[in-house]
């Protein structure tokens, strides 16, 4: 098999591996806000819930999680698994996941803007949801920004967790051609467009950062 | 009742076991400049932020002009519903100790945005008016800075522009110029006395007494939660009456 055959293979794995990442990201980074106001609420059973949900997440391996949420659905209400499961499964699982981590991250941006400019914004007049969207948030961002590149690096490295399900993204290609040809090549394919994927993700994030970097507190 | 722009009635207020207000009444009337002083702990902060809605009042009452914001009932403060209590937002404004400005704001965004968006004024209008209000400040040419880009005693007249902004019947100030150093205070308190000569109602809690005695029509001493001393500025601070006044200034004096 010829250099060009495995690089066209391994591509096409990649655009899933880029599916799992996107469809994560845009699931996980709005949840996300929904899981860390709710682990902030004023409602204590609200609260414990999701520091349950959030401990669990984090507590136990993603691959687990996939299989539990692959399954779940026959073994709980005896629902029959389609061809299209292992991937509905698969994103759900890297949604959840990521949003328990996400929410942590949002969590620390939203306690540390300071008291007295909420103060500030409630004795002006602004509504609750008003002072989140205008003066809490935006500030947020820039703050969280560091941390959420990391998480988001490591997103794009654990799409090749799919394959443990059978998921064909990129990491499946790459193993059944280096099984296939006996060959150390798609390995170190697949580890280039890794790093060449996430370099990319580095610039966009530095260049956010440029763009929020015009104040200072 | 209507004739003061602010009344606050038997006010009272624990934290814990802590009692911080034991029963003060406060009435303002339009046009004066009241300067409340008293050490630390005394109950000043506590006072400004029960005022500004930022604390509620166990006991007492509170009204801006005809607005009943909170009544007693057999010793319980009762608040008005959500309403009200916005409309009585509208009525005062609040300078605080750090300012507390959003700093990913520019100067003229901080000014211009709450009369914006809290009182849905034109954009253009609430701009043009900005404008003037920094002008008036001493801060042309700072429109487009951000609050990192300015010394204290700019940020802190930039929120009392802010505050301004949205046309207070009284403005309260919460140690002004405690974060500043003397330069700047200077500047601050130039400021301040602008406004008096404009006959600004304001509320103002500072250490600062020379400029207590200068601006003020009255001084109030609060110590213990309770209202020690207060009169006219000459009376209050050169010749108070009370044991604990004149202990409290020549603390200060030394």
């Amino acid at each position: 098999m010829s250099f060009s055959v495995m690089l066209t293979m391994l591509t096409e794995g990649f655009l899933v591996s880029l599916q799992i990442f996107l469809f994560t990201l845009l699931g996980a980074v709005p949840l996300g806000v929904a899981v860390a106001l709710a682990r902030m609420s004023r409602i204590a059973p609200v609260r414990w819930i999701v520091r349950v949900y959030i401990s669990i997440m984090r507590g136990t391996p993603l691959m687990l999680q996939m299989f539990a949420i692959y399954f779940a659905p026959y073994y709980v209400f005896g629902i029959q698994l389609t061809p299209d499961s292992k991937w509905q499964a698969t994103i759900v699982a890297f949604i959840v996941n990521y949003a328990a981590y996400f929410a942590e991250i949002y969590r620390s941006g939203l306690q540390s803007i300071p008291r007295g400019q909420i103060e500030a914004a409630e004795v002006l007049g602004y509504a609750r949801a008003q002072t989140f969207c205008y003066i809490v948030l935006p500030q947020v961002v820039k703050r969280i920004l560091p941390a959420m590149g990391n998480e988001i690096i490591t997103l794009v490295k654990d799409t090749s967790l799919a394959f443990s399900i059978g998921v064909a993204e990129m990491f499946s290609t790459a193993k059944a051609l280096v099984a296939s040809q006996v060959s150390m090549v798609p390995f170190a394919i697949a580890a280039a467009f890794y790093w060449v994927f996430n370099f990319l993700v580095e610039i966009v994030l530095g260049a956010v950062e440029k763009r929020l970097d015009y104040y200072h507190d | 009742m209507t004739e003061y722009v602010m009344s606050l009635a038997g006010a009272r207020k624990a934290f814990g076991a802590n009692e911080v207000l034991r029963g003060v009444t406060l009435e303002v009337s339009p046009g004066e400049v009241v300067a409340i002083i008293g050490p630390s702990g005394g109950g000043k902060s506590t006072l400004l932020r029960c005022a500004t809605l930022l604390e509620t009042l166990d006991g007492g009452s509170l009204a801006f002009g005809d607005l009943t914001v909170a009544h007693d009932e057999a010793g319980r403060t009762v608040y008005a519903k959500g309403d009200a209590l916005k409309a009585a937002r509208s009525r005062f404004g609040l300078v605080f100790q750090n300012y507390n400005l959003f700093p990913h704001r520019t100067v003229l965004q901080n000014i211009a945005d709450a009369p914006r968006r809290v009182q849905k004024r034109d954009r253009a209008e609430a701009e043009r008016e900005a404008r003037e209000l920094i002008a008036k400040m001493g801060l042309a040419g700072c429109e487009d800075k951000v609050p990192c880009q300015l010394s204290g005693g700019q940020q802190q007249r930039v929120s009392i522009a802010r505050a301004l902004a949205l046309h207070p019947e009284v403005l309260f100030f919460d140690e002004p110029t405690s974060a500043l150093d003397p330069e700047l205070t200077a500047e601050v308190l130039r400021v301040i006395k602008s406004l008096a000569a404009e006959h600004m109602t304001m509320v103002i809690v500072t250490h600062e007494m020379s400029f207590a005695r200068e601006v003020a029509d009255r001084v109030v001493f609060l110590d213990g939660g309770q209202i020690v001393e207060e009169g006219p500025a000459e009376q209050v601070i050169d010749r108070p009456r009370e044991a604990r006044t004149k202990a409290f200034l020549s603390r200060l004096a030394d």
